[in-house]
C-alpha cells in the first residue's frame, strides 16, 4: 500500500479496522490496539525443580499447545515462594506435601477443581486425600511424583561396617570432613537433632532456644563437615561420581543416574530413618495464562506416560496407579517399594511445619551457614 | 570599545549566551541523567525507604521505623566467637560477613594490582609496536561471560580439575588436593582473575602519560633503576593505580556469583546474605538495611583510603 494512500484512507475513515491492525502489527503496535488478547496467547509459566523442565514429563501438554511452557527453576520451595511474593507471575508451582501450606497461607494458591483433571481418578486413593494434597479442606495440590530423601553413599569408598549399619551421623563426624555433602536446607539441623536422639516429630517443629541450640550443635557440625552444601542435584551427582564425596543427602534420581553411569552407589536406610515426600502441582493465582492451560499442564503431569518416564528415568514413584502397569518391569523392580502407602508406612513422611517454625528454620540455617569460616 | 566593555550594555546577551550553553550542556547530559535517575537514584531511594519498613510474616509493615538498623547494632552479653574475635552483637552475622567480605576483597584487590601493574608496565615501557593489538589480546578472556569465567575456575580448581589431574599425572600428589575449591581462597583467586583486565587499563594509561624525560633526568642525576622507579614511576602512576584499586575493591565487596559458585559454605560474603534475606528469609526490609549499611561502610573505607594516601596531593601533582 502506498504511504500517501494509507494516510488519506485513514484520514477519510475509509480504512477497515482489520487493515489498520494489519498495518499496525507490522510495527509491533498491533498488540496495544487489539482488544484484550485471547488468553491462550499468554504462555504458561511454571516454577519447577531443576530437571523437571524436560518435555518427557508433560508431553501431552506439548502435543496440545505445540510448545513448552516457560520455566523458572528453583532450588527450594522457599526461594520459589519469595519469588512469587516479590511479584513473579507464575501459573503453576511444584511444591511438596510439607511445603504446600506455605503457598496457601501466603494467599497465592488456588483450589484445584479435580473434575477438570482427566487422570484424577487413577491417582492412588490414599494420595488423593493425603495431608498436603488437601489443606484446610481444599484440594490445593495434584499429587504427581513421590520418592525418598535418604543417605546415598559409595560402598566402594566406605568401610563395610558403614554399609552394615548406615547412619546419618556421618554428616556430623569430623573424621569425614570434606568427604560428604549435606543439602543446603534446614534438614541438616533436623537430621542432626535426630542423630542426637530426638524423634522427627519433635525435631521438625523445633523453635526458639531449642532450635538455636540444635543449630549451634548440629547445624554448625554439618556446615563444617560438608565439602559443600548442595542446591543443585547435578552438582552432588558429579561430586559423588568422581569420588570427591563418599556420602550425600540425596533423592532417588541420584541413585538412578549414577547407576546408569556404572558408578557403585547405594541408597541407605539409615538407622535414624529415611524420609518420604510426595510432590505435585499447585495452581497459583498470580499467573496470567489461561487457566485451562494450567489444568492441561497438571493433567499431563498426572498421565501414566509421565509416570513411566519418571519411574524409568529417575527412579521416582508416580501418583498414577496406571503408570506402574506400563513402566518397564526392571525399573519398577529397582525401585523397591512401589506402593506409596506402603512406602509411607515404612519410612518417615515429611511433615508440614507452621509458618513461624519454617521462618525460624530459614533464619537460623542462614545464620549458621554465614558463620562458617 | 567603551560600549563593549560597558557591563550594563553587554551582560544581557552574555547571560543569554551562558544560559544557552548551560542548556546545551544539560541537553547533552540529559539522556545519561535520565538513565541515572531512573536506574540508580530511584532504586536507591526505594531501597532506603524499604529499609525503614518491616516484614511481618508475609505482610510488609509500612510504618516507618529504624528497627532494621537497630537489629544490626543491638548488643547482647554473651559474645559470638568468630576466628577468636568476640562479637557482642545480638545478630552478629552481618557484621562478621562485612568484615570477612572486606578482607577477602582487599586481598583480591592487592592480588589484582600485583598482577596488573607489571603487565601495564610492560605494555607502557617495553611494547613499542602493535600496542593496540596487545591491549585487545589482554581483554580477550573478557569477551566471555563473567559467569562462565567463574565456572571455569570451578573446573580448574575442582577435585578432578586441571590442577589436580595435572599434579597427579606428573606424580607430585597421589590424592587430589582438597583445599583448592570451596573456600575463601578460591573466591579470592577467582575474583582476582575476573577483575585484572579492569585494572590493567587505568594503570597503563597513567604509566603511558609519564614524561620519559623525567626518567632520563633521574638516571642522569644518579638514581639507580630501582630508586628511579620508586621516586618517579610509582608516584606518577599512583592516580591510575588508585583508580584501579577502587574499581576492583568496590564491586568485589558485594559480589554474589563468585562466592555462590566457588565459595562453598565457608566462602560466603555479604552479598550472599543480602540475597538470602531478600529471597529465602523473605525479609526484604532487613536485606535493604544490610545493603544500605554495606554501601555506607564501603564509602567510608574508600574515603579513609583516599585520605590516607593523600589523593588530593597526587591529583594536584599530576595537573
Amino acid at each position: 500500500m502506498h504511504r500517501i494512500k494509507f494516510i488519506d484512507q485513514m484520514a477519510q475513515g475509509k480504512l477497515s479496522r482489520r487493515k489498520m491492525l494489519q498495518s499496525a502489527s507490522a510495527f509491533g503496535v498491533g498488540a496495544l490496539m487489539l482488544p484484550r488478547p485471547s488468553a491462550a496467547a499468554e504462555v504458561l509459566t511454571c516454577l519447577e525443580w531443576g530437571g523437571y523442565d524436560s518435555a518427557d514429563y508433560f508431553q501431552a501438554y506439548v502435543d496440545k499447545y505445540g510448545a513448552q511452557p516457560n520455566f523458572s527453576i528453583f532450588a527450594g520451595e522457599e526461594d520459589a515462594l519469595a519469588k512469587v511474593l516479590a511479584g513473579f507471575a507464575a501459573d503453576v508451582m511444584h511444591p511438596c506435601n510439607y511445603s504446600v501450606s506455605r503457598f496457601v497461607n501466603a494467599g497465592v494458591a488456588k483450589e484445584i477443581d479435580t473434575s477438570r483433571l482427566s487422570h484424577w481418578n487413577d491417582i492412588f486413593p490414599a494420595l488423593q486425600i493425603a495431608e498436603g494434597v488437601v489443606w484446610e479442606g481444599k484440594t490445593v495440590m495434584a499429587p504427581a511424583d513421590w520418592g525418598n530423601s535418604s543417605l546415598a553413599y559409595r560402598p566402594d569408598l566406605l568401610p563395610p561396617e558403614f554399609a552394615e549399619n548406615p547412619t546419618w551421623s556421618i554428616f556430623y563426624d569430623e573424621e569425614y570432613t570434606g568427604r560428604v555433602a549435606m543439602t543446603d536446607n534446614e534438614m541438616a539441623i533436623i537430621i542432626g537433632a535426630m542423630v542426637g536422639g530426638m524423634s522427627y516429630d519433635e525435631a521438625y517443629k523445633l523453635e526458639g532456644a531449642a532450635l538455636e541450640a540444635a543449630a549451634k550443635e548440629w547445624g554448625t557440625k554439618a556446615v563444617n563437615v560438608s565439602k559443600f552444601l548442595w542446591t543443585d542435584s547435578s552438582e552432588v551427582q558429579q561430586a559423588m561420581a568422581s569420588g570427591e564425596i563418599v556420602a550425600a543427602y540425596a533423592w532417588n534420581d541420584l541413585i538412578a543416574n549414577l547407576r546408569n553411569e556404572g558408578v557403585p552407589v547405594a541408597f541407605a536406610k539409615p538407622k535414624e530413618g529415611m524420609f518420604t515426600w510426595f510432590c505435585g502441582l499447585t495452581l497459583l493465582n498470580t499467573g496470567k495464562a489461561d487457566e485451562q492451560a494450567a489444568y492441561d499442564f497438571i493433567d499431563a503431569w498426572l498421565s501414566p506416560e509421565t509416570g513411566k518416564a519418571l519411574i524409568e528415568g529417575s527412579g521416582y514413584g508416580h501418583a498414577n496407579l496406571k503408570s506402574f502397569e506400563i513402566a518397564d518391569a526392571a525399573a519398577i523392580e529397582a525401585m523397591g517399594i512401589t506402593d506409596p502407602v506402603a512406602m509411607m508406612a515404612d519410612t518417615i513422611v515429611f511433615k508440614t511445619p507452621t509458618d513461624a517454625v519454617q521462618e525460624g528454620f530459614n533464619k537460623v540455617w542462614g545464620d549458621t551457614k554465614a558463620l562458617k569460616y | 570599545m567603551t560600549a563593549l566593555s560597558d557591563p550594563i550594555e553587554v551582560s544581557p546577551p552574555r547571560d543569554a549566551e551562558r544560559f544557552r550553553r548551560w542548556l546545551r550542556g544539560y541537553g547533552l547530559l540529559s539522556p545519561a541523567l535520565a538513565v541515572m535517575f531512573a536506574m540508580l537514584a530511584l532504586p536507591i531511594a526505594a531501597l532506603v525507604l524499604l529499609s525503614f519498613w518491616t516484614q511481618n510474616g508475609f505482610e510488609l509493615d509500612r510504618s516507618l521505623t529504624v528497627e532494621n538498623y537497630a537489629q544490626l547494632v543491638r548488643l547482647k552479653d554473651e559474645p559470638t566467637i568468630w576466628f577468636g574475635i568476640p562479637f557482642y552483637f545480638n545478630y552478629p552475622v552481618p557484621a562478621i560477613l562485612m568484615i570477612k567480605s572486606v578482607i577477602m576483597s582487599l586481598t583480591a584487590t592487592i592480588a589484582v594490582i600485583a598482577l596488573a601493574y607489571p603487565m601495564a608496565y610492560f605494555l607502557a615501557f617495553r611494547v613499542h609496536k602493535h600496542k593496540a593489538l596487545w591491549i585487545i589480546m589482554i581483554t580477550i578472556p573478557f569477551w566471555t561471560s563473567y559467569l562462565l569465567r567463574v565456572f571455569a575456575w570451578k573446573v580448574v580448581l575442582g577435585f578432578n580439575g586441571a590442577i589436580n589431574s595435572g599434579l597427579k599425572a606428573i606424580g607430585v600428589i597421589d590424592q587430589p588436593l582438597e583445599f583448592l575449591l570451596y573456600n575463601p581462597g578460591a573466591v579470592v583467586i577467582t575474583l582476582a582473575h575476573s577483575w585484572v583486565a579492569f585494572a590493567i587499563l587505568p594503570i597503563y594509561v597513567s604509566l603511558e602519560k609519564i614524561d620519559r624525560s623525567l626518567l632520563e633526568a633521574a638516571s642522569d642525576l644518579g638514581d639507580s633503576k630501582l630508586k628511579r622507579f620508586f621516586r618517579i614511576t610509582l608516584p606518577l602512576s599512583a592516580p591510575g593505580t588508585v583508580a584501579a584499586s577502587l574499581l576492583v575493591f568496590i564491586p568485589t565487596v558485594g559480589d554474589y556469583v563468585t562466592p555462590t559458585l566457588v565459595g562453598g559454605p565457608g566462602g560466603t560474603m555479604i552479598g550472599n546474605l543480602v540475597q538470602e534475606l531478600f529471597l529465602k528469609q523473605n525479609n526484604a526490609p532487613l536485606g535493604a538495611a544490610v545493603a544500605i549499611t554495606m554501601m555506607l561502610i564501603i564509602a567510608l573505607i574508600v574515603a579513609i583510603f583516599l585520605w590516607a594516601i593523600g589523593y588530593r596531593r597526587i591529583r594536584a601533582r599530576r595537573m
